[in-house]
């Protein structure tokens, strides 16, 4: 269950966090408080916890009083670093349709920036990397930028993981100038990054080659079936017991 | 008013002659010359008094109404409830209710309980089980209107209240059927409420003053429901049974663990049956994650511990099964999906449709006969998804059809008549095109048809890309850009190379079986639902594509793997047969010489001690389509 361990329980998940996703104090609304502390934490020290942000979207659906759009916003932040896993659209699921909520102290900013971090979504799950990075930085994301972001440490290295994780699947070599687009680098700081994913730049020729791996690496294989003793049960007990 | 009571009366003659039909000792505390108790004008009726007794005088005419077989039917299932005599109840329960229902009650609802309490000595127990079954009756042959919605979760609670609540465990045996149905019914119901709930715009005034009401906000809400649930897994302490068991504990220390609740079979069904009843609760919320978490110790593909209902196991695979598709772990929602669609047989019809999806999303290997009604039903529907864009309207059609009616947690604001209207009428000048006042507000169904159709779109590239790279071995990116292009669209090689992504990117998930590996991790030799629990959750990933590719820099390298032919399933059914004919002729006793009518005998081959044969030669099947 290696794909999926960390995601489950990530080893910064603390006992008391793990009771709350895993018991039924995950339901009692006065815990939503720590629960939306360790958000902030995840948000401080780049680690992420989808299950755990997932506790605090359930609570938010049973108590709409509890609501707290920046919350959600930096959920649904992290959850886009996730791709390929589908934790971006498990918390929409999640996010019932409210009535306005005349209770807040200042507008709502979650409809309007819900259509737009949809939209950068899409873009991640269809491999546009770059199209991703013109959106990130265009006027209309400017208040995501400045307002959520900025706040959370090592966002913009996480979505260059989510280009790498499917550039180090499909390529065996590719253009630095390409890879750059994808990450939004360029010069020393793409070099630095490309070294720090321990893939290789060959200077004279401006092409990175990505070392071999289980994605990368193919060949055609006949696929042979496979038969278990049990399948063969009646036949061989068949054969023992006719005489 | 005294119009109304004259009628009654009139009926009078009539009630009592069939009351001393049946038999039954029926208190009618009124006075015997009731005609001359109103035309006396001195007398004062407080109004309390009065209708309470036409309250019961109505109840009389109804009684009056009732069939005797019906009241004979009443009185026996009430013993039989009362002897706990199971299988007297499980015939009330199965035959009986069902045929009367049919002859009496097609079309209008059983006797009310107040009207048939005479007939069961008041037992208040009996009563909310009768109400139970009235309900159910309600809801699934007639139209529930907003008192039955409100009653039926009255009567809900009062059930399960008994049976949490009472001085230790209640003396009472039901079938395993009918505790099922109890618990599916109470979620239906739920469900029901809140689909009644969601649709503020076609309400009558009385809906909308019950629904705004302290009771309207408080009946069926989502906490009450999972309360129910829970308490009933709590109480008869059905994790840790099921954890005892996987753990190969004897059954004293089983005893030991699940407590007094635990050890009766009735809050142990119970129990069990709520946490798949969780599951499908999580999955109308729309919490895919939690569902499949509360189904850990339950797992998947196991049997049952107890004989369940068909109906148990259908909807554990339906709802798990939806949440694997929203996981978008698709091989893993395909193998649920056909492996309860292989024994259950043709009344699935979504589930059908359901891997139709799953096929279009992720094609894999499935079980033949399974994917064969697949193709016989959806074939067509498979053929335009995988059209492109253009199939996008019959990707839709079908999710829609398949999927559950998924549920909102939360009431519109029925109790702030201005919200609602503004809710209704949203004050912002839209377009009167956009939000015509019959759309459902808040329909959940559309967030997630929204997370699963741009799925779709993301992958509609890949059928012609791969049926194009299958021609080659090795293959410039421009060339392969030139070829996509032949519309001059205007696909950039930019563009092609994040399919190419996209392709390689569903030609891997994460799943609970690798497939195409040896070390299929076999999910179905259970050695009898002992094996220790794992997460449903968990995964590794593998490979699901038969065609793979590399990009180096410009050049796409393409390797295409094929599967052999395959003989082994073939030879073990062949093989079977023929073992189960030789023993059915080894059986059969010679033939006499001289009378040949005998003969026909020896053509239905009896059953042969030793030949094991009880699941048929699925059992084989089910191995090979895994490996």
């Amino acid at each position: 269950m290696a794909a999926t361990s960390a995601w489950l329980s990530p080893p910064s998940r603390t006992e008391l966090i793990e009771n709350l996703v895993s018991g039924v104090d995950r339901y009692n609304p006065s815990n939503v408080g720590i629960l939306e502390d360790y958000l902030y934490h995840q948000i401080r020290s780049e680690e992420y916890d989808c299950l755990a942000n997932l506790a605090i979207l359930k609570l938010y659906q049973f108590n709409p009083d509890l609501f707290n759009p920046d919350v959600v916003i930096n959920i649904l932040l992290k959850a886009l670093t996730a791709e390929p896993f589908p934790d971006f659209n498990l918390c929409i699921s999640l996010l019932d349709d409210r009535p306005t909520n005349a209770t807040l102290d200042e507008p709502d900013p979650l409809p309007t920036l819900l259509p737009l971090l949809t939209n950068l979504y899409n873009l991640l799950h269809q491999c546009r990397f770059s199209a991703f990075w013109t959106l990130y930085r265009s006027d209309e994301l400017e208040v995501v930028r400045e307002n959520y972001t900025v706040e959370c440490a090592g966002f913009e290295d996480a979505i260059r993981e989510v280009a790498a994780r499917s550039v180090k699947a499909t390529f065996t070599r590719i253009s630095g100038e390409r890879l750059g687009s994808y990450v939004d680098l360029s010069g020393s700081k793409l070099e630095a990054w490309v070294a720090k994913q321990r893939w290789a730049l060959d200077p004279s020729t401006g092409v990175v080659s990505i070392p071999p791996n289980p994605d990368n690496q193919i060949e055609s294989v006949v696929i042979q079936e496979h038969i278990k003793l049990p399948q063969l049960g009646k036949v061989i007990s068949h054969s023992v017991q006719a005489k | 008013m005294a119009h109304q009571r004259v009628a009654l009366w009139a009926a009078e003659p009539d009630l009592d002659d069939d009351i001393n039909d049946v038999d039954v000792d029926i208190p009618i505390p009124l006075p015997s010359s009731t005609n001359e108790l109103y035309d006396d004008p001195n007398l004062q009726l407080d109004e309390g008094a009065l209708q309470a007794m036409q309250q019961h005088i109505a109840q009389q005419a109804a009684f009056a109404q009732i069939p005797d077989v019906v009241k004979r039917f009443i009185v026996h299932f009430h013993q039989a409830v009362l002897d706990n005599n199971l299988q007297e109840i499980t015939v009330a329960y199965e035959s009986g209710w069902t045929r009367l229902t049919e002859k009496y009650y097609a079309k209008t609802e059983w006797p009310e309980a107040e009207t048939i309490a005479p007939l069961v000595n008041d037992d208040q127990i009996f009563l909310i089980l009768y109400r139970e079954l009235y309900y159910r009756h309600v809801y699934s042959r007639l139209q529930p209107n907003v008192d039955d919605r409100f009653h039926s979760y009255e009567n809900s609670c009062e059930l399960f209240n008994y049976l949490l609540n009472s001085d230790g465990p209640v003396q009472l045996s039901l079938p395993a059927h009918w505790l099922w149905d109890i618990i599916d019914e109470f979620i239906y119901q739920f469900q029901s409420f809140s689909l009644f709930r969601s649709r503020p715009a076609s309400k009558t005034d009385d809906e909308l003053a019950m629904l705004a009401s302290e009771g309207g906000a408080q009946a069926w809400s989502s906490y009450s429901v999972l309360n129910v649930l829970y308490s009933l897994i709590q109480k008869s302490r059905a994790n840790e049974w099921l954890k005892a068991r996987a753990e190969g504990k004897s059954d004293e220390e089983i005893e030991e663990i699940v407590g007094e609740y635990g050890t009766k079979p009735l809050y142990r069904m119970l129990g069990y049956f709520s946490i798949i009843g969780l599951l499908r609760v999580h999955v109308l919320l729309g919490d895919f994650t939690l569902a499949l978490k509360v189904m850990e110790n339950v797992g998947l593909g196991q049997k049952a511990p107890f004989t369940a209902p068909t109906a148990v196991h259908v909807s554990t695979a339906y709802h798990a099964g939806i949440c694997y598709l929203m996981l978008r772990r698709i091989p893993d929602a395909a193998r649920v999906f056909t492996g309860v669609l292989n024994w259950i047989n043709k009344t699935a019809d979504r589930m059908y449709a359901l891997l139709a999806l799953c096929h279009v999303l992720a094609p894999t290997r499935l079980d033949d006969n399974v994917m064969n009604i697949v193709r016989e039903r959806y074939g067509e529907q498979i053929g335009r998804m995988g059209r492109g864009e253009e199939g996008l309207s019959t990707f839709e059609e079908l999710f829609l059809y398949a999927c559950p009616k998924f549920i909102s947690a939360n009431s519109p604001p029925y109790d702030d008549p201005a919200a609602l209207a503004s809710m209704l009428n949203p004050p912002t000048p839209t377009s009167p095109t956009s939000q015509s006042p019959n759309t459902i507000l808040n329909d959940p169904t559309q967030r997630h048809l929204r997370a699963m159709s741009s799925h779709f779109l993301s992958l509609t590239p890949v059928p012609s890309l791969k049926s194009l790279l299958k021609l080659y071995t090795s293959l410039d990116a421009q060339k392969l850009t030139g070829f996509l292009d032949t519309s001059g669209a205007g696909a950039d090689e930019e563009e092609v190379l994040s399919w190419m992504m996209v392709m390689k990117n569903a030609g891997r998930c994460v799943g609970r079986v690798n497939i195409t590996g040896p070390a299929a991790n076999g999910e179905k030799d259970n050695e009898g639902g002992l094996r220790p629990s794992e997460s449903l959750l968990g995964g590794d990933w593998m490979s699901i594509s038969d065609l793979n590719f590399v990009i180096d820099q410009n050049m796409v390298h393409i390797a295409e793997s094929t599967v052999g032919r395959r003989y082994a399933g073939w030879f073990i059914r062949n093989s079977e047969h023929t073992a189960r004919v030789l023993d059915g002729i080894k059986a059969s006793p010679l033939p006499p010489r001289t009378a040949p009518p005998v003969q026909k005998k020896s053509v239905d081959v009896p059953k042969v001690e030793g030949a094991p044969r009880t699941a048929g030669p699925k059992v084989a099947w089910g191995g090979v389509k895994v490996a």
